[in-house]
This record gives C-alpha cells, structure tokens and sequence, in this order.
C-alpha cells in the first residue's frame, strides 16, 4: 500500500506497464504451461528407468562439456582481439562472431560427413597415408566439439563487449597493485566479467540441451532422444513432457546462476573517468600463435563445415523455384518473428520490477527442445483450432510466430535487460518528478536508453528464427516451406548433396545480421 | 526512439491484425477443387506426381511436410476442426499409431482394393500401402557367401560377430523388422535375434542406412542392414563414389522361415474428419494407381504395391524377390514393444 501525500489511494493490482508485462508472460508462458499440464496425465511409455539415466547422463555430460569448451575459447578470444594487437586481429574481432550464423545441424551435417569412416577423406588416409584418424564424430566428444564450435560465440560476444567495456583505469590500479598480463585477466578483467560469462555460458549451455537436430544426426541421445521416443514410438504425449522436466529445471538453474553473478557486481566507475583500454602488441611469436587460434576457432566453426558442404553441392540439381520461395519465408518470418519477440521482451523487461516471475519463466523455453515446444504449443493451439474451424493460414503464422517468441525469449531479454539496467532509478525520479507517469517515464527515458540492446535483441533472434526447426515444422501453414525444413527433409532423407544448398543460403543469408551485431557489439562502449 | 516504438507498434498491430483477420481468412475447404494432404513423404520425385494429380483432376493439393508423428500430434490437436484430408508416409507403424489416435476413417474403394494387395492394407480399410520397400542385407561377395545370409536369423549367428553395421533403434524401419520378427517367431526368439544382432555389431549404431553400406565398402563390417531403395539409388545414381561403393557391396534379400523379404510400406489414409473426403479419396485411388506406383518405384526407388505392375528400371534388376506375406498391420502394431526388446538388449 503506497501512500501519496495526504491522499491515500488504493494502489492498483498492476501498473499499465505490469499488465503488459503478464500479457507477454501468458502468452509466451502457454506453451510451458502447456508442457507442465502434460506431464500430470497418466498414459506413461514403457520406457526403461536405465535409459532414461542414461539420457539425462548424456545430456548433463555434454552440457558440461560445451559449457567448459565454449567458456575457454570463447574467453580467451574475446581476452585475446580487445587487449592485444596481432596479424588480424581487426578481423577476428567481428569475424570471430560468424559461427552464429552457422546452424548446429549444418555444422553436423557437415562433420560427420567429412569425417566419416567410409568417406573419400579417411578412405584416403588410410588408403594412400596408411593411418587413420584417432576420432569419431558420431560420438559425445563428437557433438561436444561440434556444439562447442556452433556456440562459442555467445562467449565471445558477452566476454568482448564487457573486455571493451572495462576502463583502463581499473586495470592500472590493478597493475599498481601487481596484477600485469595474464594475472590481470584472472585477477582483475574475470571477476568483473563474471556476469557476461555467466550469460554467455549459460546461453551455450541451454541451446546445447534444447538441441535435437545435430544430436540426432551424431546418433548420440539426449534427453531429447527420450522426448522424441515417448512421443513418436510409445504415443505418450506424457512420458515427452516428463522428460522434458528436467530440461526445464535446468534451465531455471541455469538462469539462477546467471542472476546471481550478477548480485554485488556493480563496478561502475564514474563514466567521466572511462578511458579505453589500450591493447599491448604482443611479441611476434605469440602474436602468430594469437592469429592462429583465433583461426582455428573460424575455421572449426564456419569455413570448413560450409566449404565441405559446398563442395558436395557439386552435380545435385536445385529447384530454385521452391528456394527462392522458401527463401522469402525465412526472410519474413526472421523479421516478424524479431519484431514481436523483442516487443514482447521488452514489456516483459520493462514490468521486472513489477512481475519479476513473468520474465523468468519465459526465459525457460530456450532450453527446451523443439519437440517439447511442439508439444506445449500444440496444447493452446488445439484451443485456437478448436475457436476457428480450419485454421487459416494467418493463424498458424501467429501461432508460429509466438512460439518462436517462446523458443527465443531469453535471447532477447539478455540483452534487454542489460541495456535497461544503465536507466538508474534516479533517472525514472527525476522524469516522475518532471510530472511523468509510469507509463510515459517508461516510454520516454527507459525505451530510448534501451534502443541499441534492443536492436541487439532483434538481430539475435532473426539469426536463430533462420536456424529453428521443430517449432516451424509442426505449426507452418500449408505449402509453406523455410529453408531449415527443406535442409531438414533432404538430410532425413539422406541426400547431403541437396541438404547443403539451403544450409549454406541460411549462413549467406545470416551473414549480414551477425556482421552487424558483431560491430554493434563493439562499438557500444560507455564512451561512445 | 520514434522510429523503435513504432517498429514495435507496427509488429503488434500485425500480430492482432493476424488475430483478427483469422475468421475472414479460413482456408478455402468445402466444396470442390481442393484436397488437402498431410504428407510425412518429403521426396521432391513426389512434387511432379501433386502436379500431375491437379492438371488430371483439376483438384488443388495443399500439402503440409513432416515428421510422421509430428505430423499425427497436429491433427490430433486440431481435432474436429482438422483441415486434413489425407495422411501419406512411409512407414507402416506410423499408419498405425495414427489410426490408434482415432484419425482416419474406413474408406471402402474398389479401385483400392484392386490396386492394393491384402496383406498391404489394413484389414477394415483405414489406410492402404501403395509402394513397398524392402529391409535387407548389404553384404561384402569377397568376405560372405550369399548362402550364409539367406535367412534373417544367421545374422544373429557367431559367424557374424562383430561383422554387423545397423542404425539405431531410433529408425523406424529397425522397429518394423523387429516386430515382424516377433510376429513371425513370437517375443522370445525374436528377443534372442535381438541380442545376437547387438553382439554381432561391429560399432554401436550411428548413421543412416546409406552410412552402413558405405561402412561395408570401408571394410568397417561384412554385412549391413538397410532398405533397399539406399541401395538402389546408390548403384543407380550419377554420384561416381556411391558406384564404386556398390561395385564392391552387392544386396542380398534375405527369408524369413523361408516365406521371404520383410517388406515394409508407403501407403496412406483418409482422415477421419476430412472436409474434402471424395478428393481424398481421390488422391488416395490416384497414389494407388499403375502409373504412380511406376513413377514411385522409377524416382525413390522403391517397388511397386500391385503384382500387376511391373517394376521400371532401376528397380526392375532388384525385384525379382520373394516378399514375406505378413500383413503390415500385423508387425506395425509391434513397435513399441520391439522398441523395448532393442533398448533393453543396448541397441541404442
């Protein structure tokens, strides 16, 4: 109860603002809800309590191990382009963030192709070399390296903006203090950045557990195995959502731990006093070696994948007709899919303060694999089908276009919310007492201030709308091909020569976007 | 500012313009001129026989891809209101967990019953098979004699130990030859065979069919289990590598008890609350005829449904095999339970 002056007035359930915010929640809320509500019936699957287990150790194991990998490159990549000059560092520094437009499941495509025991690479090695190579893809390490190469640039994204963030000033006290090179980054550049590995492991980690496209294709199962078993084989739409329980949990965690890194971590110096930082030149063979590290990282992630997948277009024909079709649907699906997405994000942003509970369940559902989406999605789509008798085309677009909202929320809110963290309550005050309401104190201080992050937003989720799968295969109209479903239907059907083409449209298409992230990253500094 | 808010009003108003203009916008159903397919075939050699169906009827196909049980989940939580008409995929298990879920409704049809053996349809006319395609062995002629793969049980044999290259249980095609396994000998051998297979793998399962054969050409296993449209296609196709991988790697079609090939199935059914049901019907009677069935079996490479029709080239070289006469409704119900059977032998 807030009392105003002489007056007092019983103070509304929500602020304008707050309903906003639960109008975003319920909405992108549903399909969890949908999920959770699944999980109570009792039509269970046979399946043995020892592959589940088993799942679940799989899915902890390379979660683990892309949260380790993605981590240590991406960090030391990020530690590498802002503090120190070597042979291409000005390239690296946004080239490094290219793998993002590269899908998981092209990137296993790929891989397991070329490194496949019976294909021309090692039937010529152990042909005419007389070795063989001492690993496989199809295995976790496999899927771990491979997922590690599709997401480390979330790492390096978060790890570069905060790097370029920190003034030099901090880092000379810290030098003063004895802390130089390498025990500057472990003692005084990491403790700060904890926040933005925090989100960008955490990130890493919940697109590995969600996904299902690459793992399926390494054969290695996941609790997503599990998923797609109970629903496809057993029927049981139950077992599905029970499986996905855990996903969801660990999702919570995930977001937990990333919050509370952030707790007590506020170490902003006085913006007057930002310097930035100045990169040393390092001697020259540690600068090749910086070169080509951060090399490697390029070519594990983007140009090997994609030059093996376009060598293998070689004598498959296309129908460039239906691409071209399906090229303009990603395309308007990527943009409205940002749009609302972020529109959504930032009410959900905006009401925190309000209805904290609103933004944290909706992060949930980017850990949660497509075919648990599908199944929360279809439980409020049954309700709008049942509303409106032949579901029309507009509607399974909207439709879609929510779920990609409930899919991606946690990737647009990241950045959102960090943005509007840089509006300090005193900002607000001073607009209310300029005579502003909530709503307009909002609209005219918060949004403008959170315009770059939400630009960030947008691009990050019109890259991932380009990749999604399960989602648009299960709720698109009809006659309405993307390019992830026509990569999809050709690898299912075994034909990788024809699989590649969408894929690599996919990367051309993204390449753009993640460019202009990747500079956007960078040029928003304090002092900028 | 301006320009953001604005974006974000324009993308709202499209969403609620979505929401709103959804009643006028209902797709066009009733009435004549439509049919509307839920197909879990996503083969392009399938798009020119749509074509085909529209320019000979007149009828427009609307056609939604996908996974067969993703596609199963959508109709079912359409419900009553479904738009679907027809539901087609390759598989005859997935036909079954479909009419399990109360989707399709009997059609009586004497074209079908014409074009479709018995034992390819299912009994009270709720879906019906119009191409077959066979799950046999890939095997290496310098390693094993073809007398050693006759029958499905010797691959179960210590002959075979750690010869074998198979998929994982996850493939659909795996179930289906595991439950006409327990249809024909019963749970208890079929269990046996189960296990003896799992012994007998020269690698835990990974790949596709195509990946197997290829692996037997590698020297990785002497035998593997595939479909035999791989195969075909494979030794049929413009790719050099895949040719020189079947000049090495010969098919083999192995019996069971002596009845012949276990055959699986692409058929389809008519859904039950189908708006269009006579174009469904239709377009049912159309994949069944003669000249789909010999475009099927000339583009997929698959085998034609009807003893009438006779095999195109490629697939004519290949189809001189005896096909074990089991119903497909009988081993399609056997999924789960051979599901089961497999995880719990390690057959990941």
């Amino acid at each position: 109860m807030a009392l105003t002056g002489a007056r007092a007035l019983p103070r509304p359930f929500l602020s304008p603002i707050g309903w906003l915010a639960l109008v975003a929640g319920l909405a992108v809320g549903a399909p969890l809800l949908g999920v959770a509500l699944a999980a109570f019936g009792t039509e269970t699957a046979d399946i043995a309590s020892r592959d589940i287990a088993r799942y679940a150790l799989t899915s902890a194991w390379l979660a683990l191990l892309v949260g380790g990998a993605t981590a240590l490159s991406g960090t030391a990549a990020a530690w590498l382009v802002v503090m120190h000059r070597f042979p291409g560092r000005e390239i690296f520094a946004w080239a490094l963030a290219l793998p993002l437009a590269m899908p998981a499941f092209a990137l296993a495509y790929g891989y397991s192709d070329l490194f496949d025991v019976a294909g021309p690479l090692r039937m010529w090695l152990r042909g005419s070399v007389g070795v063989d190579l001492p690993f496989e893809m199809r295995t976790v390490g496999g899927a771990a390296f491979i997922l590690s190469a599709a997401f480390y640039p979330y790492v390096y994204l978060a790890m570069r903006a905060t790097f370029l963030n920190q003034s030099t000033n901090v880092l000379e006290a810290g030098r003063m203090l004895g802390c130089t090179g390498t025990s500057a980054l472990w003692r005084v550049a990491l403790p700060m950045a904890r926040p933005a590995l925090a989100a960008g492991v955490a990130l890493a980690m919940m697109e590995t557990l969600a996904d299902y496209g690459a793992v399926r294709f390494l054969s290695v199962q996941t609790l997503t195995t599990g998923v797609v078993r109970a629903w496809s084989v057993y029927g049981s739409t139950v077992s599905a959502a029970r499986f996905a329980l855990p996903l969801l949990l660990a999702a919570a965690v995930l977001l937990w731990l990333e919050r509370a890194s952030r707790v007590g971590r506020s170490h902003e110096s006085g913006r007057a006093r930002w310097r930035p930082v100045e990169p040393t030149q390092l001697p020259l063979t540690r600068a090749w070696l910086a070169s080509v590290f951060c090399f490697t990282l390029l070519f594990a992630g983007l140009i090997l994948p994609l030059a093996w997948l376009t060598w293998n277009l070689a004598g498959t024909d296309a129908d460039w007709a239906r691409l071209g079709q399906a090229l303009s649907n990603s395309l308007s699906l990527g943009a409205v899919g940002a749009l609302v997405t972020v529109a959504l994000a930032t009410m959900l942003a905006l009401g925190t303060r309000e209805l904290p509970i609103a933004a944290r369940v909706a992060s949930l559902g980017y850990a949660t694999p497509g075919a648990v989406m599908a199944i929360g999605l279809l439980a409020p789509a049954s309700v709008i089908w049942g509303l409106a008798p032949g579901s029309g085309a507009t509607i399974a677009l909207v439709l879609l276009v929510l779920a990609y909202a409930a899919r991606l929320m946690a990737a647009a809110l990241e950045p959102i919310d960090a943005g509007l963290e840089r509006v300090t309550p005193s900002m607000i005050q001073a607009a209310r007492t300029l005579g502003r309401g909530e709503t307009r104190a909002a609209l005219e201080v918060q949004l403008p201030m959170a315009r770059g992050a939400m630009l960030t937003a947008a691009l990050i989720v019109f890259i991932d709308v380009l990749k999604e799968l399960p989602a648009t295969l299960i709720l698109r109209p009809f006659d309405f091909d993307t390019l992830a479903v026509i990569a999809s239907n050709y690898a299912l059907d075994e034909r990788l020569g024809q699989a590649g083409l969408p894929s690599i449209m996919i990367v051309v298409l993204s390449l753009p976007a993640v460019i202009w992230l990747s500079r956007r990253i960078a040029a928003a500094r304090p002092g900028a | 500012m301006r320009k953001v808010s604005w974006a974000l009003a324009g993308a709202v108003a499209m969403l609620l313009a979505g929401c709103s203009g959804a009643e006028s916008d209902v797709t066009p159903t009733q009435g004549a001129g439509e049919v509307n397919l839920y197909s879990a075939r996503h083969y392009d050699s399938d798009l020119a026989l749509y074509e085909r169906f529209t320019r000979e009827t007149g009828i427009k196909i609307n056609r939604i891809e996908g996974n067969a049980d993703e596609l199963v989940a959508r109709m079912r939580a359409e419900g009553a209101n479904s738009p679907a008409d027809l539901f087609i995929t390759a598989d005859a298990g997935a036909l079954w967990r479909a009419q399990q879920a109360d989707l399709f409704q009997p059609v009586e049809s004497d074209t079908l019953l014409g074009a479709v053996p018995a034992n390819l349809r299912e009994p009270d006319g709720n879906w019906y098979g119009f191409s077959r395609r066979a799950r046999v062995v890939a095997y290496d002629p310098a390693k094993v004699q073809l007398n050693e793969i006759d029958d499905y049980a010797e691959l179960a044999t210590p002959r075979f130990r750690g010869k074998i290259c198979v998929r994982s249980s996850d493939s659909v095609y795996n179930l289906s030859l595991v439950g006409a396994l327990i249809e024909a000998w019963g749970a208890e051998r079929a269990n046996d065979w189960v296990e003896g297979v799992v012994a007998n793998m020269a690698r835990p399962p990974e790949g596709g069919d195509r990946d197997q054969i290829r692996a037997v050409a590698a020297g990785v296993c002497e035998v593997a289990i595939t479909n035999s449209y791989y195969y075909i296609r494979m030794a049929s196709g413009e790719d050099a590598a895949d040719q020189a991988v079947t000049d090495k790697v010969k098919l083999a079609f192995p019996s069971l008890g002596g009845q012949g090939a276990h055959v699986n199935i692409s058929g389809g059914g008519v859904a039950k609350n189908a708006p269009n049901k006579a174009n469904a019907i239709r377009l049912l009677e159309f994949f069944a005829s003669a000249d789909t069935q010999r475009h099927i079996a000339a583009n997929n490479n698959e085998f034609p449904a009807s003893p009438s029709v006779a095999p195109p080239p490629p697939v004519d070289a290949f189809a001189d095999f005896t096909a074990h006469p089991m119903s497909v409704a009988a081993f399609a119900r056997r999924q789960p339970e051979a599901q089961s059977m497999m995880s719990e032998a390690g057959w990941r």
